[in-house]
């Protein structure tokens, strides 16, 4: 294997040592606190529904839909019970990039570091590779453990009910694409929100303390001064706000497919169907974006003077 | 390329303060080199660029190498423990291991191992558990199980008790050193080293006081310890240095005409330490020697 390669394996593995917690723990938990809730439901409902007549009545009639409605609704399902995962996993990677090239500072363990024979390039590259792959494939671990868990539970409640499990739950899930639109999504994301992380790990390159506050409050403080300038320039409104531009892009990245959602008519006008969260193409569309290609660039910017600032951490 | 250290006024300036101020230097390959210097004289911030630490200026090569643009391939050949041995407290000792094997081409798992075993550290132990010295011999086992041709330790033993300082240097003379080898260490402890050294390097305020190889040292510098009646005449020899030490006279001499001082009292080789305070030591320190003189 090429020596760079076979370093920067070592360096993400480093990356998830340093946080179990975070990285590893998290989403397991999550996947636990997801299953429980569905038992938890499950035997409630057991409780209020004697002899399970109800429920059994409902799983045949679930059993007798169209296979097309089965399928949008056990993988819409799928899909939904992943939110909590994704929604959790980017305010980690937003936490952990923060921290990245601060902690080693703070601690002076940066010495070690530097006694390595890896350079500062590969040691930002794989704190970011870390956030962009790693991380992500950790979390699509967990979910597609709990996503069989939760086909499970179904698969007895469907045997109960005399239907059968293969036909109507699992081949209507649609697993392998499922996951592998998750898998390209959440990549695909990575790559949205790629500005926003190198912001990040250029603030964590430098700052003296707090770097999360300072990635905070430096693009708020601009956004806050774009506003207060529309004061004394007859109360028009910027029309590009930073501050705003970094939310709507970290907001319009959370999950993999709802970049692409379009949220102008209101959300009711939205209609739920597969093309919202399991089409290969709504994934792909976004590479098409000059939005996308525009962060790449402010992102290499960022990340250079991150590298650069890296190389100069133990100079004072 | 003979020369493992080569610098041409190096220099280097913190705001108004001159930290290096154009200092130049050989280090041949397979020697000991003792770099020693009062506090703030400029050893760590020499030491930071020839690792590649720190920016600098006038010209500086190590194993032929830039350091500050080359620190990358610069650390597959040299070693280092910085001032501090500072590992990573949330990392086990093994994981620490594992990743100087996977990211260090020189390091020898089972000699690291091995220098363990004579330590109190278990592999699995979390570092933040460790205490200070232990962290230390942590970070020296590391560091001598990778075969590196330039080890650099920056107050290595600082915070370890006598027994593993002693082992700790006889490893490294024993095991580590050979002709191929260069060791620059830096420590306060100069009477810990003084035996394992060949050259002697002292710093002051930012510039080189001295720089030669211990056997010029102790050819050009001698002490005479004076019998009382002979102390005037040895002082008209002009030393460079004078102390008691009980009720005796001590001078240290720098080229002096050693046949003719011989009978004035006993003469002998001085202690680094001894060496240091005479080359280092401020006017008001010399001055209350000649006044318990007086």
């Amino acid at each position: 294997m090429n020596v760079s390669v076979k370093n920067l394996w070592a360096l993400m593995r480093r990356e998830v040592w340093e946080s179990p917690f975070a990285f590893k723990w998290t989403p397991l938990g999550i996947g636990l606190l997801v299953v429980f809730f569905t038992v938890l439901m499950l035997v409630l409902g057991a409780r209020f529904d004697a002899e399970m007549a109800f429920t059994l009545d409902a799983v045949r009639l679930f059993g007798d839909l169209p296979h097309e409605q089965k399928r949008l609704m056990v993988s819409g399902f799928l899909f939904a019970a992943s939110n909590l995962f994704l929604q959790l996993m980017i305010l980690i990677i937003l936490f952990y990039l923060a921290g990245s090239l601060f902690d080693d500072r703070k601690d002076r363990s940066i010495l070690f570091w530097k006694s390595l024979p890896v350079s500062d390039s590969m040691t930002v590259f794989s704190k970011l590779l870390t956030a962009c792959v790693m991380v992500p494939a950790l979390f699509l671990g967990a979910i597609v453990l709990t996503h069989i868990a939760l086909l499970i539970i179904g698969s007895m409640y469907a045997l109960m009910a005399g239907i059968n499990p293969v036909q109507d739950l699992w081949l209507p899930a649609s697993l392998p694409r499922l996951w592998t639109v998750m898998a390209l999504g959440l990549l695909v994301q990575a790559l949205w929100l790629l500005p926003i992380y190198a912001w990040l790990l250029f603030c964590s390159s430098w700052a003296p303390r707090l770097p999360i506050l300072i990635a905070v409050a430096i693009p708020a403080g601009i956004s806050i001064a774009q506003h207060s300038y529309s004061l004394i320039s007859g109360f028009r409104l910027p029309d590009y706000n930073v501050g705003l531009i970094m939310l709507r892009r970290l907001g319009s990245g959370v999950l993999p497919g709802n970049a692409n959602i379009d949220f102008s008519g209101g959300i009711e006008n939205i209609e739920f169907n597969e093309g919202l969260y399991m089409s290969f193409s709504g994934v792909f569309n976004h590479l098409l974006k000059p939005e996308m290609w525009l962060g790449w660039l402010i992102a290499a910017v960022l990340l250079a003077a991150a590298i650069a600032f890296r190389r100069r951490a133990t100079d004072q | 390329m003979s020369s493992i250290i080569k610098a041409r006024s190096l220099s280097r300036r913190y705001g108004r303060v001159k930290a290096l101020d154009g200092i130049d230097l050989d280090i041949p390959a397979g020697r000991i080199v003792g770099l020693i210097g009062p506090n703030g004289a400029g050893k760590t911030t020499a030491l930071k660029a020839i690792l590649g630490l720190s920016s600098y200026r006038g010209e500086l090569s190590v194993l032929g190498m830039d350091p500050a643009s080359q620190r990358d391939q610069l650390m597959r050949q040299v070693c280092f423990i910085a001032d501090v041995a500072v590992l990573p407290r949330w990392a086990r000792v093994d994981q620490i291991i594992e990743l100087t094997e996977r990211l260090h081409p020189n390091f020898s798992r089972q000699r690291c191992l091995r220098y363990l075993e004579a330590t109190r550290i278990r592999p699995r132990a979390r570092i933040k558990t460790l205490s200070k010295g232990m962290v230390v011999q942590l970070h020296l086992a590391l560091v001598m199980s990778i075969s590196a041709r330039l080890l650099v330790l920056d107050e290595p033993t600082l915070g370890l008790d006598i027994l593993f300082r002693k082992r700790f240097y006889s490893n490294l003379l024993n095991e580590y050193f050979d002709e191929d080898r260069t060791i620059l260490i830096t420590t306060h402890q100069v009477e810990e080293v003084e035996h394992i050294l060949t050259d002697l390097v002292f710093i002051k305020d930012g510039r080189l006081v001295l720089n030669s190889s211990m056997e010029d040292v102790y050819e050009r510098y001698f002490e005479l310890m004076a019998r009382p009646d002979q102390v005037e005449a040895a002082r008209s020899f002009q030393p460079l240095h004078e102390r008691v030490l009980f009720g005796r006279h001590i001078f240290l001499f720098d080229r002096a005409d050693s046949a003719s001082l011989e009978t004035l009292g006993e003469i002998h080789r001085p202690s680094i330490a001894d060496l240091f305070v005479a080359l280092m030591g401020d006017g008001t320190n010399e001055g209350s020697v000649r006044e318990d003189a007086a």
